[in-house]
């Protein structure tokens, strides 16, 4: 296995894919396909050459699938963050450090900018420019264990310390909402109490137990929703008016719509019309945070939305999708397997719940006060539920996706999912009938073959 | 005339793990050759050595072969493999094959144990296996065995002639190493601390074993450390039950299996053929 052999793409898909639209961003600029070609084709790989590894070994190597636009347009996106970020800030536009799995529309109704961990690694990546895969891995471990000094060891949980505290990341403010989906995520928030830079720090606390049924949930959600926006109207200097959010409700909710629209194609095809990594990033971006710039997002998710349709149509397979694969639907936040090596196991993932329950919640358009309808909505995503009320939207989302069976990653140190894990596979076995694998998750970096054979035995086991 | 009908067909397991590789030859459905050698830094070399034993000891050579499955950790390196399968899937074959009515096993070997769920064709329907941990498998005897300075083998003979088990922190290989030291500085014999060290594992297994639930039928204990009595007997008290051990060297179980799918797969392929 070669972790330096290049991957580049191949020359022959050029015209059509410089045919194809352009992204269109939050500040109405726009960036033609040509562009974007050259980009990805001469100037990222000398920049970013770890980004080009082709090992399937390297679960974040670009995907192979080449006659699928979104995927170059998106892999684009990710490797210009710090490109555009950077640019946004000097701009005058904050940037606000949230968690996973939560939804961003306050946000960017503010004027700000919303980063989840994994969006500020890609920012401090991109700031390292010439490093082939093993450099970059250990110079993101080596950064991440600065925050594993200042903090703990044991953490999983950093809210972004590592880039933010020690690194040079100008983030203007801590702000997640305190969703069950990480019961660390309040830690990780104190912790830059004691950072070198003083950051305004906010919790959106978050009720638990029965809380979309409650007034008083909703309305004490909903207040925190508008101090947060008012937190923010500090640094932009103006004021967020009830048209502003609902005007990011109503583009937020396109992003979602079209994520679940896609989703439930995708799940209806015969065959699989993408491989597991371009299914992950094109419903993933339905949660409008990924790229930093929603209005990009939603562009390309439109494309995407119209060539996984034509495909099914076709019946075309993605690529590198095995005949009769194992159908996987993995449960568990912030960490998934290497789809390319499951997929040359015999399997494809086929769904993630992580994200997935922010994003499949529509907000509701109709009514006088965006923020309750906001506030309402956030408080029922799925997976801040009960265990009985999450396990029987994960059901859904198996039979949706016609899974075959579950599997439930979480990562090493985080003490949420890894308390419910058990729980949750017994329920949706009761429930399903259908096998579950729970798996500690290596804390990032080239996955272990430990890992991944625990995977694969899996995947032979529920072949059909 | 079709290779079905065209006389004996071999085919070969080779199971590469992270302290032995393991080859066994299936003339037909019949075990003919088989050998274990010390699996060394260059793995595909060691899959290829236990591979070339197996051979010789069958009478045959690799030319002769219809079809060969590798499995364990070292599969990824065997490029003489026709196919690759995970040791899961092979161990719950090979035990099948020794013991039609097992539906349950447990393999402890260098550096997983494992238990698995099995249904009457051998096939896996349920497993689960250690963590990030040496604690439960055949690495942590071994680090014991070093700080006692004794073998393997008189490690589990100590185990039966202990008196009780001393309690020992089943959690962590190292930790447990510890213990142990200042165990022998406490006074304490070391058929005890043996004792100890047999039932920390076999508890450790045992809960493991409790999450794949029972389905009836045998229970089989396959791996290289299946040859320590010491912790047979442990593990049989522990679950209350007894385990059935294979006739051949248990440490060659997910050979057999390997070796076994390769005849499956290739019959398959070639049924496939004459149609």
């Amino acid at each position: 296995m070669s972790l330096t052999e290049q991957y580049s793409y191949p020359e022959e898909i050029r015209d059509e894919f410089i045919s194809t639209e352009d992204i269109v961003f939050r500040d109405g600029t726009h960036k033609s396909a040509e562009e974007i070609w050259y980009f990805m084709t001469e100037e990222a790989p000398a920049k970013y050459p770890y980004a080009f590894t082709k090992s399937n070994h390297y679960h974040r190597r670009l995907s192979q699938d080449v006659t699928l636009p979104s995927t170059i347009k998106h892999n684009y996106l990710i490797l210009t963050m710090n490109e555009r970020i950077s640019r946004a800030r000097a701009n005058g536009t904050p940037v606000v450090f949230v968690q996973g799995g939560q939804s961003v529309d306050p946000y960017y109704a503010a004027g700000a900018i919303a980063l989840r961990p994994a969006s500020t690694g890609l920012w401090a990546a991109g700031q390292h420019e010439g490093l082939n895969l093993n450099q970059e891995e250990l110079r993101r471990m080596n950064q991440r264990e600065k925050a594993h000094r200042a903090t703990s060891f044991e953490i999983c949980q950093t809210a972004g310390y590592e880039n933010i505290q020690e690194g040079n990341l100008p983030v203007d403010m801590i702000a997640p909402f305190t969703c069950l989906r990480c019961s660390d995520i309040s830690y990780g928030v104190e912790s830059h109490r004691h950072g070198k830079r003083k950051l305004n720090l906010f919790l959106g606390d978050y009720p638990l137990s029965h809380q979309k049924d409650k007034p008083w949930a909703v309305e004490y959600f909903a207040q925190n929703l508008r101090r947060l926006t008012r937190e923010i109207n500090g640094f932009t200097g103006r004021q967020t008016s009830e048209a502003d959010l609902w005007a990011e409700i109503k583009l937020h909710n396109a992003g979602r719509r079209l994520a679940v629209d896609t989703a439930e194609a995708w799940w209806a095809a015969d065959s699989p019309p993408t491989n597991g990594i371009d299914r992950r990033a094109i419903f993933q971006m339905g949660s409008m945070e990924m790229h930093g710039d929603p209005s990009a997002s939603v562009t390309v998710l439109k494309e995407a939305n119209r060539y996984i349709k034509e495909r099914i149509k076709k019946g075309v397979k993605g690529e590198g999708v095995p005949d009769n694969a194992a159908r996987i639907f993995v449960c568990g936040s912030c960490v998934r397997p290497n789809e390319y090596r499951t997929e040359e196991a015999g399997g494809i993932i086929v769904g993630n719940d992580n994200h997935w329950s922010d994003i499949s919640t529509i907000v509701d358009e109709e009514g006088s006060d965006p923020y309750l309808n906001l506030s309402r909505a956030i408080l029922s995503y799925p997976y801040e539920q009960d265990i009985k009320g999450r396990a029987a939207w994960t059901v859904e989302q198996l039979r949706k996706s016609r899974a075959h069976g579950v599997l439930f990653l979480y990562n090493w140190g985080c003490n949420t999912q890894s308390a419910i894990a058990r729980m949750l596979c017994d329920e949706v076995k009761k429930l399903t009938g259908l096998p579950s694998l729970i798996i500690e998750h290596d804390q990032g970096g080239v996955q272990s073959e430990q890992l991944q054979n625990r995977v694969n035995a899996f995947v032979e086991m529920v072949r059909p | 005339m079709s290779q079905l009908n065209e006389g004996k067909l071999y085919f070969a397991g080779v199971d590469i793990g992270s302290n032995a590789a393991k080859s066994v030859i299936l003339a037909d459905d019949r075990i003919i050759g088989q050998a274990i050698v010390p699996t060394k830094a260059d793995v595909e070399k060691s899959g290829v050595t236990a591979l070339t034993a197996a051979l010789e000891s069958a009478g045959i050579s690799r030319d002769d072969l219809s079809y060969t499955v590798a499995t364990g950790y070292g599969r990824i390196s065997a490029s003489y493999a026709d196919e690759v399968i995970t040791e899961i899937t092979c161990h719950a074959k090979g035990a099948h094959y020794f013991f039609p009515n097992a539906r349950a096993i447990i393999d402890i070997g260098g550096q997983d144990s494992k238990a698995i769920k099995l249904d009457s064709n051998g096939n896996v329907v349920d497993f689960v296996m250690n963590d990030k941990c040496a604690a439960g498998t055949g690495k942590f005897l071994e680090v014991i065995a070093r700080a006692l300075e004794v073998s393997i083998d008189d490690l589990s003979r100590k185990t039966l002639a202990g008196d009780y088990a001393c309690p020992i922190n089943s959690t962590c290989a190292v930790f447990a190493e510890s213990e142990v030291i200042s165990l022998l500085a406490s006074g304490e014999k070391e058929e005890n601390i043996a004792k100890g060290l047999h039932y920390a594992v076999a508890k450790r297994v045992a809960s493991l074993f409790s999450r794949i639930g029972s389905n009836g039928g045998d229970r089989v204990f396959t791996g290289g450390v299946a040859k320590n009595v010491g912790l047979r007997s442990a593990l049989e008290e522990v679950l209350g039950s007894t385990l059935l051990v294979s006739p051949v060297d248990p440490q060659l179980n997910g050979a057999v299996g390997a070796a076994i799918l390769a005849r499956s797969n290739k019959l398959e392929e070639l049924e496939e053929v004459d149609d």
